[in-house]
């Protein structure tokens, strides 16, 4: 009986796992302050919590609650689930499962992939996380498997095999469950891949459908390819979509070419460097929007596609904002995708004049039409973009997005590769150009105007998401590892915290027992540390864990 | 006498460890070296760094690799090490050959 008793209250302290989330609660997003259930926070991808318990006032009394370690020394991307007081959170190389409060290791699940799979890799070895749904863990393995694992217990439900990653496809992505259909990208544009977007049923794995994010020729589009092309053309997938329930309409943000020479596959080159609005339960493209056609620089429009509705002329709209890697900031009508806006919100930009109002298309400079004759140029923003992958946050309250963004250019000289399976596919030699000055900053933008309301400089650019709270308060890091807190209004910066590797985590909040808790992962090796040859962070060691936050 | 070919042992023994030491190899032509620098490009420098620049925290900072240690580079790049992914199915011999003629020169050119 003792023993009974014993056990019972014990159960009674462990987190409650007991009911399995739903449709709908996965609908609730950032309303549900106990719980964050999407990547992105919600499926808007706005990462704005209303949990305003830290504050611009209290924000100083932040300290570390708890800090757990990865075991690895990878890229910690990853952004945490909390569901019912369990943290979920991935690795490249495990699943895990831990108590919210006390960062209590409930399980872990380790993942293996053949040691050959990091060759076709090319920007670091990374998980940014998983997806919940009715009791299970979806989320998808470097050598291109989507995994299905009891969220009670870590067991391995079941496994899909996407493809082949020794033909240059990898997994890095967090999986969106939208109308019941657990949906997955996939990387490799640098290895001459064809991109796509799958669809899995979350029950038994099987795969539903398969939208090729590089027309072929069953495809009208197709036609913007010239001959076979389009079976390396590149147009990875490798950032989690948003999604609008009520438009029952996932937007999904589409890679570079391949290879990155435009003067080896002339043309539109569709859907590369697009968004694509898709029917989660067919993956039909309903409509499609460019924002960068033959392009040259890699600039991969994969990074999310934020929802919110914006006043537009007095009215009301459903709108889709996109920080492109090419520099511009677009508002688009998500309702059929045309162009409301798009505006240059990085300093130095000079691969093209502006955005056509009516086309949406591009005015290129002499100096891409000189890229698109095979000359060598120098260009900005350089091969990682005005902002690379990093999330950005919209934070409906003050309508800005704050985004860290990147400023640097590149020597670009166009190259002819020959596809072998598995190595690299670039199609250019290109070296950096740094400023005299911060290669990053941190900016408030207008999504209406591109311009910033304040911005805070970094000599090495932070590469970490973005999260913003009803306290007023943006929080984000840097790849030295400092965690940190900026006033939403004035970008004053108002605390920070030193943590053992570069962050450059997704930071969440959610609220447990009456504290509001911060998360972020810390742990350098993206592509920022791997392919800069910043030697500044050469003091920055390696490690990843995942910090806790209250206030004390 | 003992003592003498105790010394002349003894000078042998030091010559025989010496001669088992790693012998620098000659630093490579021209033409090699841009070989080995276009591999690198290509198929190393977005782990390694552009021109073997990295700060060697997330990935191995191969200026530091000893430069008369060929056995070791070649089983590194054959068969993985750590982090280091093996790679004997796809890259050729001459293929690694020529990335060791470059990074044997730490990313600088032969003068």
């Amino acid at each position: 009986m003792r023993k009974l008793l014993l056990a019972a209250a014990l159960a009674a302290l462990l987190p409650c796992t007991g009911r399995a989330q739903t449709a709908a609660d996965l609908m609730k997003g950032t309303q549900d302050t106990s719980n964050v259930l999407n990547y992105g926070m919600s499926y808007d991808l706005q990462r704005f919590s209303p949990l305003k318990q830290i504050d611009r006032q209290t924000v100083k009394r932040l300290v570390p609650v708890w800090n757990y370690s990865y075991d690895d020394n990878k890229s910690e991307e990853s952004q945490p689930l909390i569901y019912q007081g369990v943290l979920y959170v991935t690795t490249n190389g495990a699943t895990m499962a831990l108590d919210a409060k006390t960062g209590q290791q409930l399980w872990k699940t380790k993942i293996d992939y053949p040691p050959e799979t990091p060759r076709i890799v090319c920007c670091g070895i990374i998980s940014r996380g998983l997806a919940l749904y009715e009791g299970k863990i979806f989320r998808t393995t470097l050598d291109a498997n989507v995994v299905a694992l009891d969220a009670k217990t870590g067991k391995e439900l079941w496994r899909s095999h996407a493809i082949d990653f020794k033909n240059g496809y990898s997994m890095t992505v967090a999986p969106l469950v939208a109308d019941g259909v657990v949906i997955t990208g996939i990387s490799g544009a640098e290895y001459g891949i064809r991109g796509f977007i799958d669809g899995w049923d979350p029950d038994t794995g099987k795969h539903l459908w398969r939208t090729y994010t590089v027309a072929g020729p069953d495809d009208p589009n197709g036609k913007t390819w010239p001959g076979d092309t389009y079976l390396h053309g590149g147009g990875s997938t490798w950032i989690t979509g948003s999604f609008d329930p009520d438009l029952h309409t996932v937007y999904w943000g589409t890679g570079n070419t391949g290879s990155w020479n435009p003067t080896t596959h002339p043309g539109d080159n569709l859907y590369t460097c697009s968004v694509l609005a898709l029917d989660p339960k067919t993956g039909k493209i309903k409509w499609h929007f460019q924002f960068s056609p033959n392009d040259p620089y890699d600039y991969d429009s994969v990074a999310e596609m934020v929802l919110a509705t914006l006043d537009i002329g007095g009215k009301p709209t459903k709108v889709l904002m996109d920080a492109n890697r090419n520099g511009f900031f677009y508002v688009l009508d998500r309702t059929d995708g045309k162009l409301i806006t798009a505006n240059q919100y990085i300093d130095k930009l000079t691969w093209a004049k502006g955005i056509d109002p009516e086309s949406g298309r591009p005015i290129p400079t002499e100096i891409t039409d000189n890229v698109r004759k095979g000359q060598a140029q120098e260009v900005w923003p350089g091969a990682m973009g005005g902002k690379n992958w990093s999330p950005v946050s919209f934070n409906p309250e003050t309508k800005l997005v704050y985004a860290n963004t990147l400023n640097f250019g590149m020597h670009y000289k166009p190259t002819t590769p020959q596809f072998r399976a598995g190595l690299t596919y670039w199609g250019a030699d290109i070296d950096w150009v740094w400023p005299n000055g911060p290669r990053g900053y941190l900016k408030a933008i207008d999504p209406m105007t591109g311009k910033a309301k304040w911005e805070q400089p970094s000599d090495i650019p932070r590469f970490a998401g973005v999260l913003s709270t009803a306290g007023g308060l943006v929080f984000t890091g840097k790849l030295t590892g400092e965690f940190e807190a900026f006033d939403a209004d004035t970008g004053a910066k108002l605390w920070q915290f030193k943590t053992g590797s570069g962050i450059e985590g997704q930071p969440v909040t959610w609220q447990q027992d009456g504290v509001q808790y911060i998360a972020v992962s810390s742990g350098i090796g993206g592509v920022y540390a791997l392919f800069s040859g910043d030697e500044r962070l050469s003091a920055v060691p390696a490690g990843g864990s995942l910090w806790v936050f209250a206030l004390q | 006498m003992k003592r003498v070919a105790a010394l002349v042992a003894g000078l042998s023994l030091c010559a025989f460890a010496a001669s088992a030491q790693p012998k620098p190899e000659p630093p490579p032509t021209p033409q090699e070296f841009a070989k080995g620098e276009e591999l690198f490009g290509s198929i190393c420098s977005h782990c390694h760094g552009p021109h073997m620049v990295n700060p060697g925290n997330a990935s191995f900072d191969l200026r530091k690799f000893p430069h008369d240690d060929r056995a070791r580079f070649f089983n590194d790049v054959m068969n993985g090490k750590k982090s280091m992914p093996p790679w004997k199915d796809v890259l050729h011999p001459d293929e690694i050959e020529a990335i060791w003629a470059y990074v044997r020169t730490g990313g600088k050119a032969p003068q």
